[in-house]
């Protein structure tokens, strides 16, 4: 079996996201034998960011980095071994939010449409959208509800 | 627009949300508050492009002087300092412009509101300058408050942080005996003030994104390049987004050498360790401001949780009280030098006419501020959250969730909180 980086690296629609790895230095830590959960945005993923964002990210390495660790957990996490839980600790030291249904696989704002692509090292799940660590004030603005008088 | 999809909010905001939900901002889409908004922004980025360069200059080389009277006269070198969002050399062209000081910072700098070429320590202590207060406060608000969110907070209190720390303070005070005896006496004093040095260093490399970004606004409303307030306020959603990668740090130039306290490699970003804590700090929280206003902390006026302080420019009573804090005077005395014409026409039109400048451009800064929230608020939506035409209604169930949880701030009856919140005031042009 190939691992996560030779399965990226062949598929061309992964090519930004081989780009950036590339760029952050992280080809040899997503060569290692992990295992490793890779949460892996498309090209139309990082499309959908604002012109600038991957031109500032790339002129700032560690930046770029964290951004990309955000992306990858520590184990082999199967969409079925992820269900019943609502979020997954990632490399960066977020957590990712988790929501998943019989139909449904989302990471925080992004839906999987690829989910469970076996590789030697981990398995990986193609997301439409990149993700970014949500604050730890996001979820209490979430529950804001109204405070009566 | 898809938001139809849902049934009308029941939030007392709703038409607000409503607005949101249509990506328009918190403050409504008229000609007359565009051009408030734009022409604040620009009497805000002169003074701004001041404030930034002395905030690095302080952070960069003035850092634990124990008496730094000095510490507001900017060197040429910091004047000259090329803004990396700024003119030909930038990484990432926000302003067309230039990469040095404005041209009207160092006309005012030369003669100030006396329009008289005196040396540069009598303009300082008649105060005809611009005010580093305001920006010091805003400092200190970030500084105190904590825990907005970001990864630089629980650095500054890692052991990786204190030995960066101790190497400078080392170093600054090498030969000085006084004052390496004292950081022996009261080691936790002297890390306290690196910390300190260190936000001013964070608050420097945020506002030198924010100075460009309305720059580059201000000319493209006089280009005639936007179309509504909406326009305005998605032109700083994709600034912020853009810019939200660039680094933040901490280095110090001691005797020509520089010591990393917060190295770049650590990765701190400027919208995670900057931005969201800085609109969190400045614009909400700050401090109750010492002036002609008292608050009884026995009656309980103050909050005992700082989460609740709201002293920020959304709630200011625009009222002159001279201070430094909100609802900060001294700033709104550094934008009164910086005005462009039209907006000095439409104030003399108004209340006491130019009299009463100060306080009717301190209104239009703040119709302002609810504009840059609302781009963080609309930034923060497309970054966690989902597009404003997702198709699926419980991802637009989440955002309808998300900007009422933000706006429900503003209703809070706890301490006030609601009576102080402008958000209605400035749905009408009449609030001036």
């Amino acid at each position: 079996m190939a691992t996560i980086v030779d399965i990226a690296v062949n598929n061309s629609a992964f090519s930004t996201l081989v780009a950036a790895v590339s760029a952050a230095n992280l080809v040899d830590a997503l060569q290692s034998p992990g295992p490793f959960t890779v949460f892996a945005p498309t090209n139309d993923a990082f499309a959908k960011l604002p012109g600038g964002t991957i031109t500032t990210l790339l002129q700032n390495i560690p930046q770029l980095s964290r951004i990309l660790t955000y992306h990858v957990a520590a184990g082999r996490y199967y969409k079925q071994d992820l269900k019943g839980q609502n979020c997954l600790a990632s490399l960066e030291g977020s957590p990712i939010d988790l929501f998943i249904t019989e139909g449904e696989f989302e990471v925080n704002n992004a839906t999987v449409i690829n989910a469970d692509i076996s590789a030697d090292n981990g398995v990986i799940h193609v997301i439409d959208r990149v993700i970014l660590m949500r604050p730890h004030w996001f979820h209490p603005i979430m529950n804001n509800r109204l405070v009566k008088a | 627009m898809l938001t139809s999809q849902l049934p009308p909010s029941t939030h007392p905001f709703a038409d607000i949300i409503h607005r949101l939900e249509q990506g328009g901002s918190m403050l409504p889409d008229t000609e007359e508050n565009l051009m408030q908004i734009i022409g604040l922004y620009k009497a805000y980025a002169v003074p701004m492009d001041f404030y930034w360069r002395d905030l690095l200059y302080i952070a960069e080389q003035v850092f634990l002087d124990p008496l730094p009277a000095f510490k507001y006269f900017l060197p040429q070198e910091y004047l000259d300092l090329a803004n990396h969002y700024a003119g030909e050399t930038a990484d990432l062209r926000i302003w067309r412009g230039y990469s040095t000081a404005h041209q009207e910072l160092l006309d005012f700098m030369a003669k100030g509101e006396l329009k008289t070429k005196i040396p540069k320590l009598f303009h300082h202590l008649y105060h005809d300058r611009i005010n580093m207060e305001f920006a010091e406060e805003c400092m200190r608000a970030m500084f105190w408050h904590r825990n907005m969110g970001g990864l630089l907070e629980p650095y500054m209190d890692s052991e990786e942080y204190k030995q960066n720390a101790d190497r400078a303070i080392r170093a600054y005070f090498q030969g000085n005996p006084i004052m390496l005896g004292l950081y022996r006496l009261f080691p936790e004093m002297f890390l306290e003030q690196c910390r300190q040095a260190t936000m001013y260093s964070v608050l420097g490399l945020f506002w030198e994104v924010m100075a460009p970004v309305f720059f580059e606004m201000s000319d493209i409303y006089d280009e005639g390049g936007f179309k509504g307030v909406p326009d305005a306020m998605n032109f700083l959603v994709n600034g912020i987004f853009a810019i939200a990668g660039r680094p933040i740090y901490h280095r110090v130039n001691i005797r020509g050498e520089w010591f990393d306290l917060v190295p770049k490699a650590k990765g701190f970003t400027w919208l995670y360790e900057a931005a969201f804590p800085y609109v969190e700090a400045v614009f909400y929280r700050t401090s109750p401001f010492r002036g002609t206003k008292s608050y009884n902390a026995q009656a309980q006026e103050v909050p005992t949780d700082q989460n609740d302080f709201h002293y920020g420019v959304l709630y200011a009573d625009k009222f002159p009280v001279a201070s430094a804090g909100i609802p900060p005077t001294l700033l709104h005395q550094d934008m009164y030098h910086f005005l462009p014409p039209y907006l000095i026409d439409y104030y003399q039109k108004f209340c006491r006419g130019k009299d009463d400048m100060l306080i009717q451009l301190a209104v239009s800064f703040q119709r302002s501020m609810y504009n840059v929230t609302s781009a963080v608020i609309q930034a923060g939506r497309a970054a966690f959250l989902y597009p404003l035409d997702d198709p699926n209604p419980r991802h637009l169930l989440a955002n309808r969730a998300y900007f009422e949880g933000q706006l429900t701030r503003f209703a809070n009856p706890k301490y006030g909180m609601n009576k102080a919140a402008r958000i209605l005031a400035i749905q009408s042009q009449n609030y001036r």
